[in-house]
């Protein structure tokens, strides 16, 4: 394949770097590595990694000391290696700083997929997120940096070492001062240990931190309401109302996929089971929370406050003063009806104010917490988790200014890309560049900056030394989860490219080079283990993946304390520029991950690019269209940005991702050349330090330049269901001319596809559900042939997929394409419609285009029983299965597409080109699942349903079972015989019911579910007899064995009293 | 008939005619006519596209499918358009040479060999589609039931698999008519052609035939029956083709009326083709004394016909639709009409409803310059109905989230040209070797007119006594 | 001439196939296939430019057995196809396709329909060249130099030597009061 790798791509967008003449530009003449194309491992590289890899079969540990570091597998698996089973390790992914706990299949010592702990805090149930699933791509990510290098020249880890000693040591005797080190937020334990070594031995060393992602009004808002640093963990579980004041605690949190969890078990409506919790929120853009709120009211974030302080007042909050009207009907019904909701339940809700939001909300947030009595229930504080809770803008600020005093001489960058994602108004950039080139007398270099980082980047650009940074995967550390609980992180796969954590840094620094990471983490928890056998409870914490009472124990705080009350500004006729963490890239460091890049964004389906989302009314005052590239100015910024159009933002507000605009990122996330080159555009310089994520009085205006924004919605699904519903014509493009009324009815309008209904109708009339569909009572056969096949024997596979508590964050994505070796095609194939995701996430609005409600709906293979695309193959190259699965074989496919074409629910893919070897280059193959066949060019793909699980599962199953009835053939008795054939029949039931996709497997509401819809016990087969459960497109009588659960609506206005 | 309708109808053939002076006429047009400049031209130029064609096929070979715009959901494009536009092309052939003859229509005579020329190489155009667009072309003969180690076999309940045995059933069956029907000329060419090579080849492939009593009642008899099969074959296959879309259950395929309503589009636009060669040939080889205006006429009349048919059959679709109360049947057509592709739609519409309706008129059907423009428009008609019915049933079909488009790309269209060029090209050296009128029917018409009485119904002995 | 008259009136040359009349008209060939065969010839074959009714009847020829072979290749291809698609989807390899029966019999009937017209037209030809025994390269009346005509606007009746009641000299008169445009003896 190598002759396809972009190797003309890299030289392309490297050559502007060099041509504009950057001091630092010149520091290189040649990049590391540069004779070879990234992204390709050489043959020798090839085996390298392989064999590297192979080391660890059998658990025999890290290549390098193969006999001394032990990792252990995850309790929940077999003991031994048996060729062709994974094993499963539990580890930690720091993700910001907070740990994340994971569990990591490896194949003969190749992990190969990342799924959630289900032991962790941070993931109950084992659910994950996209960017758990992600890290796995990342690991292999051919574009990692491969070498130490100096000035752009390859060098080693020994050069490096001993320039730092002797740097360092010229210190010694002025206790370390002009020593400074910029790490992200520090949660770990051991690496806090190291750092504050470090600073026992140079007292004058400074220590900052910066974290793109770093919760600073969350953090000042509480030193803000209680006068210390306090860490906030809510229980959604236990909350009836929830009033989120422009938090998204869903996607946009470190503990979301925690939250989304225990959101969604006070979320599931089931037969007799009404009293789904109820959510509020207040938002200044479209959150996934907000996706799923039963009453939402889109605001300029200004606003926000106003809520917060007319919220406090109705709730009686002690000496806050009333409120005046605020001269909007929407925000005061809002208000009034929350307030109320939150009084008739009090002590179970919970009011959360986002991250975005300043800190007074915060403030407003917690005393409205203890005024309803939630602290303690809904609400729990914490001490903080970070080693050193810092205003992380505040240190960096400090550390840009410190360097342009020229006070800094020896500058250590651990990990992070700030030179381009710190705020616009901190200079950091410039002031990294000009200490990196400064030149003493003797035209040496004057000043040490060494950035240790994953990719060689813009960051290591500006940097004398740049190290390899090894992946979470490859090295031994530790970390806190956002309740404190701390994991030990074991390494999957020794170092693919020699790369070094953190800690092996500082250790040059504390002179203690040559201990490794292993040693370092297991020296600090021997000193914290107290007592017992230290081997014994070092493996039961690799095993469990979680170090037993190491959360953050609970605090009292004093009352929160109300803030000063701030007049709304809002200075008119400019719009506020809301700035959010991308839902793929986040703060950039997932941006050279195809996968990532080719996942449709939430509302908006946004591929390979960021854009500046506003409201169809703002687009329309500014007369511009998807891809009209619109100028965003705020103070001297000015940023260029192409438009799209998202139904549901508040007016006058851009919302902008970041992470995006990446000038050195590796072949994927760097911008190449033609439209199709782009990569979206850097939002950071929009950015306050003051105010990360809101930045007000901003100017938009339209360029005329025109952008290729690239979705994989081809058009507004909401009108789509309009012109289908009424038989009405539909238009290309959302224009406020064709958008719904806000009165038309969710109900009748979105019945065919996505049903909702009222929980309180549903209360009521359990069948309204199916009536909506009209097959209540439908028993017509439309089929001329017979029933010919029986499904009644074996286990018969089905699944279930609940509207009601899907979040639409799309980890079922990610996970099914990391499961199923799934291709990625490229921006432009995508643009022509190519993408190959065997799960997609279908969003729907519904109701007027200024407040629409919006569905989402996985849709994956359905498994027809009277499959329509079988039928149609010339071929058979797609059959039905004994146990109901609808069987795609790859060798018998010679793509006429006919399937395809008669797929009702399009859940086809095909490999138009040879997507599946273009798209996994060099070390990425390690990356895939050697159970899944790679497909070849020129034929269809789609949803197994995971076949390859269903059968190794299948195999445990019949290997037990035989046994078991063998022997009872053989019982003595028959008391013997029939305990025996009981014990068979309950194992069966047990390892089929542990059977999991691989989407509801990452899923982290479980809101999918899969299984045996033969067997009665059987959580799936529960859930389809559920009156609420319906099958997409019923009257095609396609019979699917994918359903789903209906969406409800539960807003106080339509009578639904859920929550009361 | 003619003779009994009364005056005005022009003969079959212009009078004075003998059976030396037909033989003479068109074998001449083989064997003593030179190379033309303008047939070099015409030729060249048709070579040229044929060129085009093979190197669209080479590049399609080499890097896949996704050379052309098909796409999720669009997964049928310009590749199965134009073998549905080219079978239908190749329909009028086979249902002149035989509906006709069992008709005893004597004017189709002259134009059934031409005629079931032109099916052949729309068959061969059409033929080249279905393997194009398959994924992976190399295993193109999966499609055919044949013994294998795995015992797998052809999906027979799929249409596709009943394309592949009515469309190679009907090019066989074409072949076989159309051979049969050429060894008495073949056997005149061998006796009257001068240059030795000629006469080898020539009597070759007259296999001996001369003429004897009995060979001839053989003959007839093997003939008739032939044209007894070909006609119900002329309907099956294009019904079969219906069916590869009406078998679907996509809103705008799944449809009863496709079957009947191909057909006649199918006759419909092979007509069209017909006259669009016709009109050319008689100019170039001065035929204008065997190709009549009674036969134009007689096109354009049929034509009318089937285009009255396909009018009802868009008709019947849209009523029905709209009587389903199906909201994704409604809304096909409403998409069709105002939807993205409606362009193409009223393309359609006025091609084969509106323009027909000239064909009313006697001065239309009898101006042999607005004929032919006429056939043109009913032709590319007929290729934006195949648009229509598959781009835009495609293009939106039940889940509004997977909506998509279609957008041919270079090579799309490099096929559509270079299959019209080899189709060209191959007619070009038909009317080079091969009497474009069979001869000894002529004779027989010579013989039936000048001799005052047609001949009787086909002599099958048992009739005769 | 012969020199022995009292054995054979007239003996006719070994190498001769027969003797062939030639005319001008269908009309004069039909009425001189009557003649002939009036006269009690059995072996005579007339040749003409295109189908004439009613010669080969008049040449004594009872019936074509053409459409009979059409009717047994239309059976073997109707009962082939459709035993094909019985034995592949009931027999040979079973899937369930769609929840559709094995023996969907309705969908089996379009190439069952196809394959009975190919056998039917494969057979009509096929037999219709056997019964001709065609393709035949070599046949006596080529020998004759005006036989090229046949394929023009000359109609030709041969009465062939091996008839048992053939005397060239009662052939040669017989076809001369036919008024033919001429008469010749056609050599094997």
């Amino acid at each position: 394949m190598s002759e396809r790798d972009p190797t003309t791509e890299y030289t392309l967008w490297r050559s502007p770097e060099e041509l504009n003449g950057s001091a630092a530009g010149n520091l290189r003449e040649f990049a590391d590595g540069a004779w070879r194309p990234p992204g390709w491992a050489n043959r020798r590289e090839f085996l390298a990694l392989v064999g590297a890899s192979a080391a660890l079969a059998g658990l025999t540990g890290c290549s390098d000391r193969p006999d001394e570091e032990k990792i252990v597998p995850y309790v929940r698996q077999p003991e031994q290696v048996v060729p062709g089973n994974p094993l499963m390790f539990a580890t930690a992914m720091p993700l910001g700083g907070y740990g994340r706990g994971v569990l990591v299949e490896s194949h003969e010592g190749r992990p190969t997929k990342v799924e959630g702990n289900p032991d962790h805090p941070s993931s109950p149930g084992g659910g994950s997120d996209v960017f758990m699933q992600a890290s796995i791509l990342q690991l292999y990510d051919p574009d990692r940096s491969k070498s130490v290098t100096r000035a752009g020249q390859p060098s080693h880890w020994g050069a490096f070492a001993s320039e730092l000693r002797r740097r360092i040591d010229a210190k010694r005797a002025a206790g370390g001062a002009g020593i400074a080190i910029l790490t992200g937020i520090v949660t770990s334990p051991s690496l806090g240990a190291r750092i504050n070594e470090v600073r026992r031995l140079f007292p004058k060393a400074t220590w900052h931190q910066y974290e793109p992602s770093a919760r600073v009004n969350t953090a000042a808002g509480a030193v803000a309401a209680f006068g210390r640093a306090v860490n906030t963990v809510y229980q959604f579980e236990r909350a009836k109302v929830i009033v989120s004041l422009d938090a998204d605690f869903l996607s946009d949190d470190p503990l979301s996929v925690r939250y989304a969890r225990h959101f969604a078990n006070a979320r599931r409506v089931r037969r007799g089971r009404t009293d789904a919790s109820r959510l509020y929120v207040a938002e200044s853009t479209l959150s996934l929370a907000g996706s799923m709120a039963d009453r939402r009211i889109p605001v300029r974030p200004a606003v926000v406050e106003r809520v917060a302080w007319k919220l406090a007042s109705l709730v009686g909050v002690a000496n806050a003063p009333g409120e005046e009207p605020t001269g909007d009907a929407e925000v005061e019904g809002f208000v009034a009806a929350a307030a109320a909701d939150l009084r008739k339940n009090p002590g179970a809700c919970v009011v959360v104010a986002g991250e975005a939001q300043p800190p007074a909300v915060h403030a407003l947030a917690h005393a409205i917490n203890q005024q309803l009595g939630s602290v303690g229930k809904t609400v729990v504080y914490t001490e903080p988790v970070e080693v050193r809770p810092d205003d992380v803008t505040a240190s960096l600020k400090e550390l840009v200014a410190s360097m342009e005093a020229g006070r800094v001489d020896v500058l250590l960058i651990l990990g992070g890309n700030p030179a381009h994602a710190s705020p616009g108004d901190v200079a950091f950039k410039a002031a990294l560049e000009r200490m990196t080139t400064a030149r003493d007398t003797s035209g040496e270099l004057a000043h040490f900056t060494a950035h240790l980082g994953l990719y060689d980047d813009e960051t290591s650009y500006l940097c004398q030394w740049h190290v390899p940074e090894a992946h979470y995967l490859e090295t031994w550390g530790d970390v806190r989860a956002p309740d404190g609980t701390a994991s030990v992180i074991q390494p999957l796969i020794s170092p693919l490219f020699g790369g070094r954590s953190a800690g092996e840094v500082l250790a040059v620094l504390t002179a203690q080079g040559d201990i490794s990471p292993y040693e370092a983490v297991r020296d600090h928890w021997r000193r914290q283990a107290t007592g017992g056998d230290f081997e014994q409870w070092w493996a039961t914490a690799l095993r469990r993946g979680t170090i037993e009472g190491t959360a953050a124990k609970p605090v009292q705080v004093a009352p929160a304390k109300l803030p000063a009350k701030t007049a709304l500004i809002v200075a008119l006729g400019t719009v506020d520029v809301v700035i959010r963490l991308d839902w793929a890239v986040w703060d950039g460091s997932f941006a050279n991950l195809t996968w990532m890049q080719e996942l449709p964004r939430p509302f908006t389906k946004l591929v390979w690019d960021n854009a500046a989302l506003m409201s169809p009314r703002t687009a329309g005052r500014l007369n511009v269209n998807d891809g009209d590239v619109v100028k965003l100015t705020a103070g001297e910024v000015t940023v260029e940005a192409p438009a799209m159009i998202l139904p549901g933002l508040p007016d006058e507000t851009i919302t902008v991702h970041l992470g995006y605009g990446r000038t050195r990122a590796g072949s994927v996330a760097t911008a190449g050349a033609g439209e199709w080159g782009r990569r979206g555009f850097d939002a950071y310089p929009l950015r306050r330090g003051s105010s990360p994520w809101h930045t007000a009085g901003a100017n938009v205006t339209k360029t005329g330049a025109t952008w290729r924004l690239v979705t994989t919605r081809n058009h507004h699904a909401m009108e789509a269901l309009r012109g289908l519903e009424h038989g009405r014509v539909t238009e290309e493009r959302l224009k406020p001319d064709v958008v719904a009324s806000p009165d038309d009815d969710v109900e009748t309008k979105n019945r065919q596809l996505v049903r909702v209904v009222s929980l309180s109708r549903f209360a009521k009339d359990p069948n309204a559900v199916k009536e909506l569909g009209g097959e209540a009572g439908r028993r017509v056969k439309l089929s001329l042939y017979p029933d010919s096949w029986d499904y009644s024997q074996g286990p018969q596979w089905g699944m279930s997929i609940d509207l009601q508590t899907c979040i639409g964050c799309n980890a079922c994505v990610i996970a099914c394409q990391a499961e199923n070796n799934i291709a990625t095609v490229g921006k432009q194939e995508v643009s022509r419609q190519r993408e190959m995701h065997w799960i997609r996430i279908d969003s729907y609005f519904a109701g007027g285009v200024d407040r629409p409600s919006v569905y989402h709906q996985p849709v994956p293979c359905m498994h027809c029983e009277n499959a329509p695309c079988e039928y149609v193959c010339p071929t058979g190259a797609t059959t039905h299965s004994t146990q109901g699965l609808n069987e795609m074989t790859y060798n018998r496919c010679i793509g006429t597409r006919y399937c395809s074409n008669n797929c009702p629910y399009k859940v086809r893919r095909f490999n138009f080109f040879a997507f599946g070897y273009e798209s996994s280059k060099g070390s990425t193959q390690l990356q895939k699942n050697p159970e899944v066949t790679v497909r070849t060019r020129g034929v269809m793909e789609k949803c197994s349903y995971c076949v390859q699980r269903i059968n190794r599962t299948r195999i445990e199953v019949e290997k037990t079972v035989v046994e078991l009835t063998e022997q009872a053939r053989l019982a003595a008795n028959d008391d013997e015989r029939k305990r025996l054939n009981g014990q068979a029949d309950a194992r069966r039931f047990a390892v089929y019911e542990g059977l999991r996709t691989a989407c509801e497997q990452a899923c982290p509401t479980a809101a999918i579910v899969f299984g045996d819809i033969r067997e009665p016990r059987s959580q799936v087969s529960m859930l389809k007899a559920q009156p609420h459960d319906y099958t997409l497109l019923d009257e095609l009588t396609t019979r699917p064995r994918t359903s789903y659960l209906a969406r409800f609506t539960n807003a106080t206005g339509d009578g639904g009293e859920g929550a009361a | 008939m003619p003779e009994t309708v009364g005056v005005h109808i022009p003969p079959v053939m212009e009078s004075g005619h003998t059976y030396a002076s037909v033989t003479d006429h068109i074998d001449g047009i083989v064997l003593r006519r030179r190379w033309t400049w303008v047939w070099l031209a015409a030729f060249g130029f048709t070579f040229a596209l044929v060129m085009l064609l093979t190197t669209a096929i080479g590049w399609l070979i080499v890097r896949g499918i996704g050379v052309w715009g098909v796409d999720i959901p669009v997964a049928w494009g310009f590749a199965i358009i134009n073998f549905v536009w080219w079978i239908g092309i190749g329909h009028a052939g086979t249902f002149i040479s035989a509906m006709l003859l069992l008709m005893r229509q004597d004017w189709r005579t002259s134009i059934n060999r031409f005629a079931e020329a032109m099916t052949l190489f729309a068959v061969a155009c059409a033929g080249l589609f279905p393997l194009l667009h398959l994924g992976r072309i190399k295993f193109f003969y999966w499609l055919v039931p044949y013994p294998n180690t795995m015992w797998l076999w052809p999906q027979f309940r799929s249409a596709l698999v009943w394309d592949v045995f009515a469309v190679s059933t009907y090019g066989l069956v074409s072949l076989i008519f159309w051979y049969v029907g050429l060894i008495p000329d073949l056997a005149t060419l061998r006796d009257r052609a001068t240059g030795r090579r000629r006469r080898v080849i020539y009597g070759i492939l007259a296999m001996g035939w001369r003429g004897a009593s009995r060979h001839w009642t053989r003959y007839q008899t093997a003939y008739l029956l032939l044209a007894g099969l070909a006609a119900p074959l002329v309907i099956s296959v294009h019904s079969i083709v219906g069916m590869d879309f009406a078998s679907a259950q996509l809103p705008g395929w799944h449809t009863t009326i496709f079957p009947p309503y191909f057909v006649a589009g199918a006759i419909f636009s092979g007509f069209a083709m017909v006259l669009s060669l016709a009109i050319p040939m008689r100019a170039a080889f001065g035929l204008q004394g065997f190709i009549t205006i009674r036969h134009l006429d007689n096109c354009a009349k049929l034509m009318l016909v089937n285009g009255l048919i396909v009018a009802y059959g868009y008709l019947a679709e849209a009523y029905m639709g709209w009587y389903s109360g199906n909201a994704y049947e409604s809304y096909v057509n409403l998409n069709r009409m105002h939807g993205p592709y409606a362009p193409a739609y009223w393309v359609m519409m006025t091609c084969n409803v509106l323009v027909p309706q000239l064909l009313w008129f006697k001065w239309v059907r009898r101006n042999v310059p607005t004929l032919f423009l006429l056939a043109f428009l009913v032709n590319v008609g007929m290729w934006t109905e195949r648009y229509v019915i598959i781009i835009t049933s495609l293009h939106r079909d039940f889940l509004p989230s997977s909506w998509g488009m279609y957008y041919p790309t270079f090579w799309d269209l490099a096929t559509l040209v270079g299959t019209i060029g080899l189709f060209l090209c191959f007619f070009l050296l038909f009317c080079r070797f091969l009497p474009v009128i069979s001869i000894f029917e002529m004779r027989e018409l010579v013989h039936s007119t000048a001799g005052g009485t047609r001949p009787p119904p086909t002599m099958e002995p048992k009739h005769a006594h | 001439m012969p020199t022995d008259v009292s054995a054979h009136p007239s003996a006719a040359p070994a190498d001769l196939f027969g003797l062939a009349a030639e005319f001008a008209s269908p009309e004069a060939l039909l009425a001189a296939a009557r003649r002939v065969r009036a006269a009690g010839y059995t072996r005579a074959e007339a040749y003409s430019p295109f189908p004439i009714e009613g010669l080969s009847h008049a040449l004594g020829f009872a019936r074509s057995r053409v459409a009979m072979i059409v009717l047994f290749g239309a059976f073997i291809g109707a009962v082939g196809a459709f035993g094909m698609q019985w034995y592949a989807n009931v027999l040979s390899y079973t899937w369930d396709i769609g929840g559709k029966p094995p023996n969907s019999w309705p969908a089996f009937i379009p190439i069952t329909f196809e394959l009975a017209v190919l056998g039917a037209a494969v057979a009509a030809v096929l037999g219709m060249l056997a019964l001709n025994g065609l393709p035949e390269p070599y046949h006596p009346m080529f020998n004759l130099p005006q036989f090229g005509l046949a394929s023009r606007d000359r109609f030709f009746l041969c009465v062939e030597a091996s008839d048992p009641k053939f005397d060239l000299a009662e052939a040669r008169q017989l076809l001369q009061d036919l008024a033919p445009v001429s008469v010749g003896e056609v050599l094997k």
